[in-house]
């Protein structure tokens, strides 16, 4: 592909994976137009950074700071490296959900019942009222629209991943222009339409099974199935700002990579744990629980 | 937002307004009009500031693409939430004069509690005309509701009841004033006709618009927890049976919302009476909507109190002696 520097005219290569790049002679930021497809449509909307690189590089030391104690120890001096603000490719879900479900719903009663016991040698009989529950079915319709399932476009970022570090705020989205994300990484959806679609469907499902468990009405409850219909579905391809950065902690390890929320803030990586710790704890507990065991009762 | 209204959403049918980026009740993205043509092929391009024409970047700490050599910063479509304001005032069809003979026959109207004097003694201290802010909404809901009843209730004193309705909800009336009750606003906003909306205020001399105060998206919050408002009351109404309920649970779907700012007429007259300030309000297009504090005569309550008390006091002694 011939792409020239607009700038200087200079020659670029782009990986097909990006969108946006910047010349190596010029230093001028590109944003590389590609003509639309099904599963790399042009984005409909973006969500600008709002968190500064160094905001997400405090962000980022203080999170280290603070995980669990069998955290590796060299995570509170580690060195972040690679610090990248990528706009990553994700689609935005709507629908409307229509359900029909069914549930068992508990409703509570008190009952009086008698009962004997030995009351200083002798056998009286009680009462106490006990709360019992009455099992009843109930059938029924439900309907509302499921409005904002954000799931991942990119195979370098999981699902998962892009959970732990969600909400975005979403009332100040922009229709997506390339001046949005010139001067950073962009990157193109890598995974098909419909693998992201099966996925948002899923995270709707969900969604509305949360929701009917909080519409059931009584004390309690159980097996509650929905046949859930989405309607009118629309997907609209989003590009969320993300921090990414690779942590070094300890010189033979591979980087840890940490992910920030680009408006919110939100960290999240998957800590390294020392087992050299865990040992040490595990021997520890040990060793107090058999010293109280032999104190206590062990020699009697 | 009739008069900003662009389009109505694809999906749920409400209406859009200009600067909706997606439809507030069901996400719909509205599609761009001024959508450029996708490109034939590949090509890199130089986003370039409009001011000076040095090449573009977007920038973290302005929220929004800036040159760095003219700081110029540029602008992109976001979501607009404007201040919302006023489309329809009603005019007054209630003068000034009908308005305080209004006050006059408040005070006048006979209450045991109240001081004999008051006609003759309370001062008018203050009128002022004033047009209140409020929404008006008209939707489709479909409701689904699930809840405890006691109808066929068997060793529990509940039985679980569920289903669906749909609902028209007409011209809703929600208020967005802040200077007068939530309970003043609901007696004064039926007798309202809605039809006689104008442009441009129209009334007494030296008559003051309350503005609203909210921001659209505030707005919008607000009408749909009307909206749910509304749809509760109606299903404990109509749709439950039995006598008695509890847990009951709503979900909606709207359809077709619609929504207009009203400027709603009305008088706000303060009288003085021994020197307490006592506030009526007076509706602006139907003088016999006349809405009040009046102060109470504290003997008059001493004497009722005693007397019964002592009507007690009577009735136990003849029960002990009997």
């Amino acid at each position: 592909m011939n792409l020239r520097c607009q700038s200087c005219g200079a020659e670029l290569v782009v990986a097909p994976e990006l969108k946006t790049t910047v010349c190596p002679y010029c230093a001028a930021p590109s944003v590389v137009e590609r003509a639309p497809s099904l599963d790399r449509p042009l984005p409909t909307f973006a969500l600008g950074f709002a968190l500064t690189r160094e905001s997400a590089e405090g962000r980022v030391r203080h999170w280290l700071r603070t995980r669990n104690p069998w955290s590796h120890g060299g995570l509170a001096r580690a060195l972040l490296r690679e610090v990248r603000g990528v706009y990553a490719p994700a689609w935005l879900y709507s629908a409307r959900a229509a359900s029909s479900y069914s549930a068992s719903v508990g409703e509570n009663y008190t009952e009086t019942e008698t009962y004997t016991t030995t009351e200083n040698g002798k056998v009286v009989t009680k009462t106490r009222t006990v709360v019992r529950t009455e099992w009843r079915s109930l059938r029924g319709e439900h309907e509302e629209y499921v409005p904002d399932v954000l799931v991942t476009a990119s195979r370098g970022l999981a699902n998962v991943e892009l959970e732990k570090v969600e909400p975005f705020d979403l009332r100040v989205l922009a229709r997506y222009t390339p001046a949005l994300v010139a001067g950073w990484v962009a990157e193109e959806p890598s995974l098909t339409r419909g693998e992201c679609l099966e996925l948002a469907r899923k995270e709707a499902l969900e969604r509305v099974g949360r929701r009917l468990g909080g519409f059931m009405p009584g004390d309690s409850h159980r097996d509650l199935r929905h046949e859930t219909r989405l309607e009118e579905e629309s997907l609209e391809l989003c590009l969320v700002p993300m921090w990414v950065l690779a942590v070094r902690y300890a010189p033979e390890k591979p980087p840890l990579r940490v992910l920030v929320n680009g408006q919110s803030g939100e960290v999240y990586g998957r800590v390294p744990v020392s087992w050299v710790k865990v040992l040490l704890t595990v021997v520890l507990v040990l060793g107090v629980a058999l010293g109280l065991w032999w104190l206590l009762g062990g020699r009697g | 937002m009739t008069s900003e209204a662009v389009a109505s959403c694809g999906r749920c049918g409400s209406e859009l307004e200009v600067g909706d980026l997606r439809c507030p009740i069901c996400g719909l993205a509205v599609e761009d009009v001024k959508a450029v043509l996708p490109p034939e092929r590949e090509k890199a391009r130089v986003v370039r500031c409009d001011n000076c024409g040095a090449s573009l970047e977007y920038s973290a700490e302005a929220r929004a693409p800036r040159c760095a050599y003219c700081a110029s910063v540029m602008h992109v479509e976001t979501a607009e939430d404007p201040v919302e304001q006023a489309e329809a005032f009603l005019p007054f069809t209630v003068s000034p004069e009908e308005a305080r003979g209004a006050l006059r026959r408040f005070l006048k109207e006979e209450h045991f509690f109240r001081p004999g004097s008051l006609a003759s003694e309370a001062v008018l201290h203050e009128a002022s005309p004033m047009w209140w802010p409020a929404w008006v909404f008209s939707a489709g809901a479909r409701v689904s509701w699930a809840a405890d009843s006691n109808a066929g209730s068997r060793r529990s004193a509940w039985a679980p009841h569920a289903g669906q309705v749909d609902l028209m909800l007409r011209e809703i009336r929600v208020s967005a004033s802040r200077g007068l009750t939530k309970g003043e606003c609901e007696r004064l906003a039926g007798p309202y006709r809605l039809e006689s909306g104008e442009e441009a205020p129209r009334g007494p001399e030296g008559a003051r618009v309350e503005r609203f105060d909210v921001t659209r998206s505030g707005a919008r919050r607000q009408i749909l927890e009307s909206v749910e408002v509304v749809a509760r009351r109606e299903v404990e109404r109509a749709c439950i049976p039995g006598t008695s309920h509890r847990n009951v649970h709503v979900a909606v779907a709207l359809s077709k919302l619609d929504t207009t700012r009203y400027a709603l007429p009305a008088y706000v007259l303060a009288y003085r009476y021994r020197d307490e300030l006592y506030r009526v309000v007076v509706h602006g297009q139907d003088a016999s909507v006349v809405l009040g504090k009046a102060p109470v005569s504290w003997a008059k309550v001493v004497l009722v109190a005693a007397g019964v008390l002592a009507l007690l006091l009577l009735l136990t002694l003849f029960l002990t002696r009997t």
